[in-house]
């Protein structure tokens, strides 16, 4: 509807024609350019369409919707649309139990879908301890609503998401990192909302993640840890409420995914041989930072054996087609591979080299994808040709905990080069909120 | 809270309004019109978009057609491809657009 709009901008009709299923998006889009009445047609064409007899009766069934869209008079309302819905809702927004703010906000479309812990005014302000921005700070306008990310509406959601004050840091380091996402294919304007449910994934390096109590450890990705919970579920809550982007509406995810529930992870620095992350990507090794990438399918598998073939072979013949790829070591597995003289660039390189299909299956594998630049497909049907085209698609992490599993967090995310980590900057009383709050751990009885 | 009441904060961000603006007219009539036909970079764009032309083709003979195509997922044509863009549209009365997904 982008295109739409800058059209209609340049003085010349449109109508539109999209999926049915996709109707909400299109107005919500249409309503962001401030285009209410931009005139589309929801058909039955399938999505993806490729049989043509489905095709032409979907055509067909909307023919006369489209030509009268083309050819039909203005309404008054289309030649000038009226209002919209208020802009500044109030502040204070509900009274009530929790049971019943919990069921105005999920009514409200403002959940994730669990329960929330209630966003009072004394639990923000709690929360606003965690930084010395002020609560009307703006960090910018976060799409697609462009809707205005302040430090206080980012600490509403910590607060909702059951964050503790010490993840504000690293709430606002993401909200910046979704801000400052690269334009266009690659960055979040597209992975927030695509049909490909792109699930934000961050992984926290530095000297915070102990501080804040962020696991790398055993069972990092899964649910037990407030850090690797709360702060994901509220970033998830901050694309939501203040990005404005609703699941089957501005998102479009066919399936979804369960990793918009949560999906953080902190780097096993201590444990592993190589440089992490982010001195990878420029930072000091003091520094705190959260990367953001957005895979869409998460998998794991074992290795062939603990030396470095063994575990380089596996890794290349179970990752799956993407366009960026974390993989995940156990720290046994990375300090194999480097007793063998395998640093992570080499890890990359063997990936990258190895990882060949022939071209004939590389060819479908193309087919009726967006014409991206996977660079030529040679005619010989056997000749084998390189799946991953360049290894700085390959981000290589240290994680996890006993055992042999190796995992791959695959989809999209920022070119290389282009922006997807951000250093965490830390209040003046970090060290006292730290204090204050680093005990909050769950004790589990043995029974 | 007294008596377990909570009042709570909207975490419902505030937007600067955009002002909305109407539409322009339609052609009123197909024939003897250009029709421009924007496709994007999905599948079903382009033989959506081939089989409307052929049926509008059918229903008014004098009518033209020229094609644009937006092959940049997520990009507006206006912002990779300026030039072409606003040459193109130029030539055109109105533009019919598919959104392959």
């Amino acid at each position: 509807m982008y295109d739409a709009a800058s059209i209609e901008e340049r003085h010349k009709p449109t109508v539109t024609l999209v999926n049915r299923g996709f109707a909400n998006d299109t107005e919500s889009a249409a309503r962001s350019q401030g285009l209410p009445g931009l005139r589309y047609i929801p058909a039955a064409v399938p999505c993806e369409a490729s049989i043509m007899a489905d095709i032409e009766a979907g055509v067909d069934g909307a023919l006369d919707d489209i030509i009268g869209a083309l050819t039909r008079p203005l309404t008054p309302e289309e030649k000038s649309p009226g209002g919209r819905e208020p802009e500044k809702p109030a502040r204070v927004i509900f009274k009530g139990s929790l049971r019943e703010v919990n069921r105005f906000l999920y009514q409200r479309g403002w959940t994730d879908g669990l329960p929330i812990i209630p966003p009072t005014e004394e639990a923000v302000a709690e929360m606003l301890t965690g930084t010395d921005l002020p609560p009307d700070h703006l960090l910018g306008k976060l799409q697609s609503r462009m809707g205005k990310a302040t430090i206080e509406k980012i600490a509403i959601a910590g607060v909702m998401a059951g964050c503790l004050p010490t993840h504000m840091p690293v709430l606002i380091a993401g909200t910046i990192d979704l801000l400052e996402s690269e334009p266009g294919f690659t960055g979040y304007t597209t992975f927030g909302f695509s049909t490909g449910s792109w699930a934000p994934f961050w992984i926290i390096n530095g000297p915070i993640r102990h501080q804040i109590n962020v696991n790398s450890s055993s069972g990092a990705l899964s649910p037990g840890n407030i850090a690797n919970a709360a702060i994901g579920r509220a970033m998830g809550l901050i694309v939501k409420n203040i990005g404005g982007v609703r699941q089957g509406i501005e998102d479009m995810g066919v399936m979804g995914n369960p990793m918009k529930y949560t999906s953080v992870i902190a780097e096993n620095e201590e444990e592993s041989p190589w440089e992490p992350l982010h001195v990878e990507y420029g930072f000091k090794k003091e520094d705190s930072t959260v990367t953001l990438s957005f895979p869409q399918t998460y998998l794991q598998h074992w290795p062939y054996s603990a030396d470095a073939q063994g575990v380089l072979r596996a890794v290349v013949d179970n990752t799956p087609r993407g366009m960026r790829r974390t993989i995940i070591f156990t720290p046994p597995h990375a300090n194999n591979l480097a007793r063998e003289g395998f640093g992570k660039e080499d890890v990359k390189k063997y990936i990258a080299e190895n990882k060949l299909v022939p071209a004939s299956i590389m060819r479908r594998m193309q087919m009726g994808r967006p014409p991206l630049d996977y660079g030529s497909i040679p005619e010989k049907d056997d000749e084998l040709v390189p799946m991953i085209k360049d290894r700085r698609f390959i981000r290589v992490i240290v994680g996890g905990g006993p055992g042999a599993f190796i995992a791959h967090c695959v989809g999209g995310g920022a070119t290389p080069g282009q922006k997807e980590t951000q250093q965490i900057e830390l209040p003046k009383s970090w060290d006292r909120l730290v204090a204050r709050y680093k005990n909050v751990v769950p004790t589990y009885a043995k029974y | 809270m007294p008596n377990g009441q909570y009042q709570v904060l909207s975490p419902w961000a505030e937007a600067d309004p955009i002002p909305f603006r109407g539409i322009n007219p339609p052609v009123g009539d197909l024939a003897g019109k250009k029709i421009g036909l924007l496709r994007n970079s999905k599948r079903g764009a382009e033989p959506t978009l081939q089989v409307l032309e052929n049926r509008l083709k059918g229903k008014y003979p004098t009518a033209g057609f020229s094609w644009f195509a937006n092959l940049k997922p997520n990009e507006r044509a206006v912002d990779h491809d300026r030039d072409e863009f606003e040459k193109w549209l130029k030539e055109v009365d109105a533009v019919v657009g598919a959104i392959g997904d």
